[in-house]
C-alpha cells in the first residue's frame, strides 16, 4: 500500500480557524494509505498539472489555447473585465487558476493593445473570500491594482432575459467586454446536475441575490441552471461577451486549458469530460457500503473534496446525481427545504442522506455555507472547541454545533468513530492531488469495485447521461 | 427564527461614510449620522453583511453577552390562513425558505398576516435573510405577493430589486426550445406542486 498523499496545508482565513489549531492531519493517522486515481480508473486522462514544471505548464497551455480565440472585438481604447470565481482558487492549491487569470490578462494586452484590463472575482457565500485570494496570489499587483472581489449583495444591474428581468452584479459588467475565466471541475453536481456547467457562474458568482434565489428557490432542482442560460443569452450579456477560458479538470488533476468564443461549444466538451471522468469516481463513491468521512480541507463543510467529489455529493452518492430522471438528490437545497418539522421529508419519495456515512469527523473545514443539515442528519464530531466556537459565531451555521459533538483532538475523534460505527473504512476529504487518502480496508474495497463501475459507466450510464443533456459524442 | 449572538460595531475613525453598510443591511439597522455609520442595536440581526462589505474594514462583529431570540409566533394566527397563504405562494407551510436560520414558510406567512409589509420587516421579525443574506429573498417576495402586497425596494439601497420568474411562469416556447438540453421544467413543476400540497407534519396550532 502507498503512503498517504500530503494534503494542502491549512490556510489563514477569516472563514476558518487559525491554522496553528489544526494539530494533526487525518492523513498522518496510523492505518491510512492512498490510492492513485489512475489505479482505480486507468482511462483517466494524462494531466498537465500537478507536474514538475509547475504553473509554467498552465501558462503555456493558456497561451496555446488562446491562439485559437478571436479577440479582434477588443480595441486598445476598450475596457475588459476578466471574470473569475472563488472555486478555481480551491483547486490544486489555487496557483493554476491564478496563473491562468494572469496569462489571460497578459495575452489580451499583448494581442489587442488594450490596457484597461480588470479582474472581477465573484464569490459564493463568503463575501471576502476572493479578496483573500487576490492578495494571496498577487493578483492585485498583476492587474495593477485593478483586481477586486465582488459579492451578490453589491449594487446590481437589471438584465432583461427571455424569462423576464434577472439581476447581475453591476461591477461584473462595467466594462466594454467580459471574459469568462472558469474551470470544469464539477463540484456542485447536486445543484447544476452537469447541465450547462460552463454557464453557471452567470446565474451564480456573477449574479445578484435575486437571481441566485431564483436558482435555488423558484425554478426547481433540474430547471435551476436555466437561470444562468437566461442571463448569458440575454442581449446585454451577449453584447459584452468576448470569450471564455477554462481550466479543464479531471479528478486526478488539470487536463488542459480550453478557450473558445463559443461558450456552448466549450460547454459540450466539458459536459462530456465531466460525465465521463467524474461520473466514474462519483459512481464508485456510491458503492461504498459503510465508512467514516473525515473533513480536512480549507473550505466550507460541503466543499471539502476527495478525488474531485465534494462532501455534499458524497452525502448524496446513494442517488445517481447525473441521472436527470431522479428529481432530487439526497442533498441539495431543494431537498433540505423539503424536510418537515419532524425531521422527515414531506414526500416519501425524497431520498435520505447517504446511509453509508456512519459518522463524520470534522477535523478542519470552514464556515460560510449553511451546513447544519449535515450535522443534523449525519452523526458529526468536530475536533477542537475553538472550531466549535468558530461555527457558533457564523450567521450561516448557528445550529451546526447543536447537532454535533466536540472531541479534544483528532485521535480521540477517530477512536470514537471507529468504536461506535464498527467500520474500519475511512475516507479523508483533504483534496489530495492525484489520488485519495483512505484507510487500508477502504482502499482494498475501492480497488476491487472500480473495474465493474468503470464498465457500467462506459456502457450504461454515460450514454444515458449524455442523451439526457442532448450532448452527442 | 434566529438566535442573535452578535452585533455590528462601527469604528468611527475608520468609517468614511460611503453608505455601503446602509445599502446592504437587510433590516435597515444602519443609518448615516454626520457622515458616519451608526448601528441601531435594537434592529441589528447580526448578519455581518455590513462587516463583510465595508470597503474600509470599519465594522466588526462583537459577541453579545446575552443572545436574543427573534421569532414570530405562528400559533397566534389562524393556521388555516397561514396554510392558505403558503400554498397560494406555492410553498408547503413547513418548507424551509431560509437554510441558515431554518425559518419555514409558515413563520414568514404568519409575520405577513400579523402586519409585516416588506422584506425588511419580515427579516427583522423572523431573522430570515440574515444568515447568508442571499438565497431567500424570492420566497419572501412570493409570500408578500400572494398576500396582495407589493413592496418597494428601500430607496437608494441594494437590499433587493424585484421578484423574478418562477418555474410555473416559464413560457411554453422557452420550455420547448430547451427541452433537449436537460432542463426538466414540467417535471420540476410536478414535484414542487406535490411538495406544496403535501400535508404538514406538525401544525403549529395543534
Amino acid at each position: 500500500m502507498r503512503p498517504p498523499i500530503t494534503p494542502l496545508a491549512p490556510r489563514p482565513s477569516q472563514y476558518g480557524i487559525d491554522p496553528s489549531l489544526v494539530k494533526t492531519r487525518a492523513s498522518d493517522l496510523p492505518g491510512m494509505t492512498s490510492v492513485m486515481l489512475r489505479e482505480l480508473f486507468p482511462d483517466l486522462p494524462e494531466v498537465i498539472f500537478p507536474c514538475e514544471e509547475g504553473v509554467a505548464a498552465i501558462r503555456k497551455a493558456t497561451e496555446e489555447s488562446l491562439e485559437n480565440v478571436d479577440m479582434s472585438m477588443i480595441k486598445p481604447e476598450h475596457s475588459v473585465n476578466i471574470l473569475a470565481a472563488h472555486h478555481g482558487f480551491t483547486l490544486l492549491g489555487g496557483e493554476p487558476y491564478a496563473e491562468m487569470l494572469k496569462t489571460i490578462k497578459d495575452v489580451i494586452e499583448a494581442r489587442t493593445g488594450c490596457k484597461s484590463i480588470r479582474l472581477r472575482a465573484g464569490v459564493g457565500l463568503r463575501f471576502r473570500e476572493t479578496e483573500e485570494y487576490i492578495k494571496r496570489y498577487g493578483l492585485d499587483q498583476h492587474f495593477n491594482g485593478k483586481a477586486i472581489g465582488v459579492a451578490p449583495v453589491d449594487q446590481g444591474i437589471a438584465i432583461e432575459t427571455e424569462v423576464g428581468t434577472l439581476y447581475g452584479i453591476k461591477k461584473i459588467y462595467d466594462a466594454d467586454w467580459v471574459v469568462h475565466a472558469h474551470n470544469s471541475d464539477v463540484r456542485e453536481v447536486h445543484f447544476h446536475r452537469q447541465v450547462d456547467r460552463a454557464v453557471k457562474p452567470f446565474g451564480m458568482a456573477y449574479a445578484r441575490i435575486e437571481t441566485r434565489s431564483t436558482y435555488h428557490q423558484n425554478l426547481g432542482p433540474r430547471a435551476a441552471n436555466f437561470t444562468a442560460r437566461a442571463i448569458f443569452d440575454s442581449p446585454f450579456v451577449q453584447s459584452k461577451f468576448a470569450f471564455a477560458s477554462f481550466l479543464t479538470v479531471a479528478p486526478n488533476g488539470i487536463i488542459n486549458v480550453d478557450a473558445d468564443n463559443d461558450l456552448y461549444a466549450l460547454n459540450d466538451r466539458i459536459t462530456q469530460s465531466g460525465l465521463r471522468y467524474y461520473g466514474k469516481i462519483m459512481t464508485l463513491f456510491g458503492e461504498i457500503d459503510e465508512c467514516i468521512a473525515v473533513l480536512d480541507f480549507p473550505c466550507p463543510v460541503v466543499y471539502v473534496f476527495a478525488a474531485g467529489v465534494i462532501y455534499a455529493n458524497f452525502a448524496g452518492a446513494n442517488t445517481d446525481l447525473y441521472d436527470l430522471d431522479t428529481a432530487l438528490p439526497a442533498y441539495t437545497w431543494y431537498t433540505e427545504a423539503f424536510y418537515g418539522k419532524r425531521g422527515k421529508p414531506l414526500l416519501d419519495e425524497i431520498p435520505r442522506v447517504n446511509p453509508a456515512i456512519k459518522m463524520c469527523v470534522h477535523n478542519y473545514a470552514w464556515t460560510g455555507y449553511p451546513s447544519a443539515f449535515f450535522s443534523e442528519h449525519i452523526p458529526t464530531v468536530v475536533v477542537g472547541q475553538e472550531q466549535a466556537d468558530h461555527f457558533n459565531m457564523d450567521p450561516q451555521n448557528l445550529t451546526y454545533m447543536k447537532h454535533a459533538m466536540v472531541a479534544e483532538d483528532l485521535k480521540a475523534a477517530m477512536e470514537f468513530a471507529y468504536k461506535v460505527t464498527g467500520t474500519n473504512k475511512a475516507v479523508i476529504f483533504d483534496g489530495a492531488m492525484g489520488g485519495i487518502n483512505v484507510s487500508k480496508p477502504l482502499a482494498e474495497f475501492l480497488l476491487k469495485k472500480a473495474p465493474e463501475v468503470s464498465k457500467r459507466v462506459d456502457e450504461e450510464l454515460l450514454p444515458k447521461w449524455l442523451r439526457q443533456r442532448g450532448v452527442i459524442l | 427564527m434566529k438566535v442573535i449572538n452578535q452585533l455590528a460595531v462601527v469604528d468611527a475613525e475608520k468609517c468614511r461614510g460611503c453608505k455601503t453598510c446602509e445599502r446592504v443591511c437587510p433590516v435597515l439597522a444602519i443609518k448615516m449620522e454626520n457622515r458616519k455609520a451608526v448601528v441601531d442595536n435594537e434592529r441589528c440581526r447580526g448578519c455581518a453583511n455590513c462587516e463583510q462589505r465595508c470597503p474600509d474594514y470599519a465594522i466588526k462583529m462583537v459577541k453579545l453577552e446575552q443572545p436574543v431570540l427573534v421569532k414570530v409566533d405562528v400559533s397566534a394566527v389562524d393556521y388555516a390562513l397561514v396554510e392558505d397563504l403558503c400554498r397560494k405562494a406555492k410553498f408547503n407551510p413547513e418548507q424551509l425558505i431560509c437554510y441558515c436560520t431554518a425559518t419555514r414558510a409558515e413563520e414568514v406567512a404568519a409575520a405577513i398576516l400579523q402586519g409585516a409589509r416588506s422584506p425588511e420587516e419580515i427579516s427583522f421579525l423572523t431573522g430570515v435573510r440574515t444568515g447568508c443574506k442571499v438565497e431567500c429573498i424570492q420566497p419572501i417576495l412570493r409570500l408578500l405577493e400572494a398576500a396582495g402586497i407589493k413592496p418597494e425596494p428601500p430607496k437608494g439601497g441594494w437590499q433587493w430589486y424585484g421578484r423574478t420568474v418562477t418555474v410555473w411562469e416559464i413560457p411554453e416556447e422557452v420550455k420547448k426550445k430547451y427541452a433537449s438540453r436537460g432542463f426538466y421544467f414540467d417535471e420540476d413543476i410536478k414535484i414542487l406542486d406535490r411538495v406544496a400540497n403535501a400535508p404538514v407534519q406538525e401544525r403549529s396550532d395543534s
